[in-house]
């Protein structure tokens, strides 16, 4: 039973579509992620949802009332924004408070409320410090707490991590699905990033040019790309055109081939048809660039001694595992 | 650097800053003594001191009506300014940003047409006909709101584009608040700042000012500056001290606004 249901969304920015036709639904308690390069129409179809920008046509029904009729105020739905969004007069605890304030919440709950919120977040103790005072992670759980307070029914991420340094993301990533987990929120989060989409997510919408390309769980996307973009946009895919791929597998090939850089392998025995262009550390994986047959491809190997590393210019055999080779439109 | 080098530079900017200081003000001071000097003229220093002048202007019922006139004039203007700028400012920027472009060049009039030149217009314009203000303050106030205008709307969106009006806006919605509730509770508390500042800006330079007030109402409605300038035959003791006072008082103003404006939560 879907808790969510977008059906036939359509909208359009002065002529042109940013997207129509969109069709998804997602089930209570569900973490899904809008993933798309920048301009795919992943934050507009968001913003539609939250009723913050207004659609053309479709309907997006949740728990089975369609919302979009309704103001942002009516539809029980809380967002966190890429910039924070905090109201920078109003301390921590203002904040969070503000949406049972606007609620008219009594004050005795209203306070017992806001401090569950801000234990879920670890920061009861930052209650009565302002926005200014925080560091860019802490904001961002203030916001986080303030649109978790009020119980909604949906949660909308907006890029929430997109503004902050590496070692806090990975940290906030892991809080946001602990804490989404818990309460079974029902959650879209937007991000451009394939790491974070494929870490967090229970389902994976890809979006490209307003238009869901292919939808599924992480491992699904990784392994199955629907299509050269797909293969593109996610994993380090070498892609090759039916021509080259002929050539590199020998045997003829009528579409194009996605293979991944991990199921390649080098090693000294067999035939030597492959050279080594050059290389480049990644910490846990070397990458090599290599030559086979006229074709370039991005090799990855798995790092783990100095010594088994070849050197630019050494010949070596290729070995490909066809098992593991996608063939996309 | 060396230490001696760096005394030195030290030395050197001190100096700088301090005779800045000093030209600013000397003539400040000068204005000061002679306000408070019984006489001054052949000596190097006044003959004596004494606070008749200030007495004599504060017990003028014309300066005191002059003073109430410039203060009721600057007011008006700067609330007729708030009332209509702020919601302008917010619509420009939450629902037509395009309109900034248009608005900058609009704002930019007031300072291309010189005073003296827009002030024959005025004339022209409200001198007679169904519009006939000139002479009262009403046309005072209505220009000094164009004068303020700049002023207002540069400090203004400034302090808006600092905020991010859009996601504070949007954040303040979806957490249940009315438009006029968001506007209220959350834009306008963080716009204080660039408000106060374009008051103050303008209400100092709208409380000198002088040209607009003389052409277009005159002794009719004698504000601060025409009545300086009706002055300017009596005695230059009496005239210094009106200056000081005048200066004491937007100095005290601007000292007590920016107390008050201390943001707390620093």
């Amino acid at each position: 039973m879907s808790f969510v249901s977008v059906e036939r969304l359509q909208k359009t920015y002065s002529g042109t579509p940013v997207f129509s036709d969109i069709h998804f639904t997602i089930t209570q308690g569900e973490f899904v992620t809008l993933l798309g390069p920048s301009g795919c129409g992943k934050s507009t179809l968001l913003r539609c949802i939250a009723g913050l920008t207004p659609v053309d046509g479709g309907k997006i029904l949740l728990d089975g009332q369609d919302i979009v009729p309704l103001s942002p105020q009516k539809r029980d739905i809380g967002m966190v924004f890429q910039s924070y969004a905090l109201f920078p007069n109003m301390t921590v605890e203002q904040n969070v408070a503000f949406g049972l304030r606007m609620q008219k919440v009594n004050a005795n709950d209203s306070h017992k409320r806001t401090t569950e919120a801000l234990q879920l977040v670890e920061l009861n103790d930052f209650a009565k410090r302002y926005p200014h005072q925080l560091s860019g992670g802490q904001c961002q759980r203030v916001a986080l707490a303030r649109s978790l307070v009020t119980r909604p029914r949906l949660l909308l991420l907006d890029e929430p991590l997109s503004a902050l340094d590496a070692r806090i993301r990975k940290h906030l990533r892991e809080q946001i699905r602990a804490i989404q987990r818990e309460l079974n929120l029902t959650t879209i989060f937007v991000t451009h990033d394939q790491e974070e989409a494929l870490t967090m997510s229970d389902r994976i919408f890809l979006m490209n040019q307003g238009r869901i390309v292919q939808s599924g769980d992480a491992q699904t996307l990784y392994a199955a790309p629907a299509d050269a973009f797909a293969a593109g946009f996610i994993g380090n895919y070498n892609l090759l055109d039916a021509e080259t791929a002929s050539r590199l597998l020998q045997r003829p090939v009528s579409s194009r081939v996605a293979i991944r850089p991990e199921t390649l392998s080098l090693s000294l025995q067999g035939e030597p048809d492959t050279v080594i262009r050059n290389h480049s550390l990644l910490g846990n994986v070397i990458r090599y660039r290599v030559e086979v047959r006229g074709v370039e491809l991005i090799v990855d190997v798995l790092n783990r001694s100095p010594g088994d590393l070849y050197p630019d210019g050494q010949r070596v055999a290729l070995s490909i595992d066809n098992s593991t080779l996608c063939e996309v439109a | 650097m060396s230490r001696a080098e760096s005394t030195t530079a030290s030395v050197y900017h001190r100096s700088v800053v301090w005779l800045l200081f000093l030209i600013l003000l000397l003539p400040l001071l000068g204005t000061l003594v002679y306000s408070i000097a019984s006489s001054w003229s052949a000596t190097v220093l006044p003959s004596g001191f004494t606070l008749k002048w200030y007495s004599q202007l504060w017990g003028d019922p014309r300066f005191l009506t002059a003073f109430g006139h410039s203060l009721l004039v600057c007011v008006a203007a700067l609330v007729l300014s708030v009332v209509l700028i702020l919601p302008l400012l917010f619509v420009v920027h939450y629902h037509f940003p395009r309109l900034d472009a248009l608005m900058n060049i609009l704002i930019l009039l007031p300072f291309a047409v010189p005073p003296v030149v827009s002030s024959v217009g005025l004339l022209q314009l409200y001198g007679s006909g169904p519009l006939r203000m000139v002479g009262t303050p009403w046309i005072l106030i209505g220009c000094y709101f164009t004068v303020a205008l700049p002023f207002m709307y540069r400090a203004i969106t400034n302090n808006l584009q600092a905020i991010n009006l859009r996601d504070l806006m949007d954040a303040a919605q979806l957490l249940g608040a009315s438009t006029w509730q968001a506007a209220f509770l959350v834009v306008l508390p963080n716009l204080r700042k660039g408000l106060m500042v374009a008051l103050l800006l303008s209400f100092s330079f709208l409380f000198g000012e002088f040209v607009f007030a003389n052409i277009l109402v005159g002794t009719q409605y004698e504000t601060l500056q025409v009545f300086l300038n009706n002055m300017r035959n009596s005695s230059g003791h009496f005239t210094s001290a009106l200056v000081i006072s005048y200066f004491l008082f937007v100095l005290v103003l601007t000292w007590v606004a920016t107390f008050l404006n201390k943001d707390k939560s620093q």
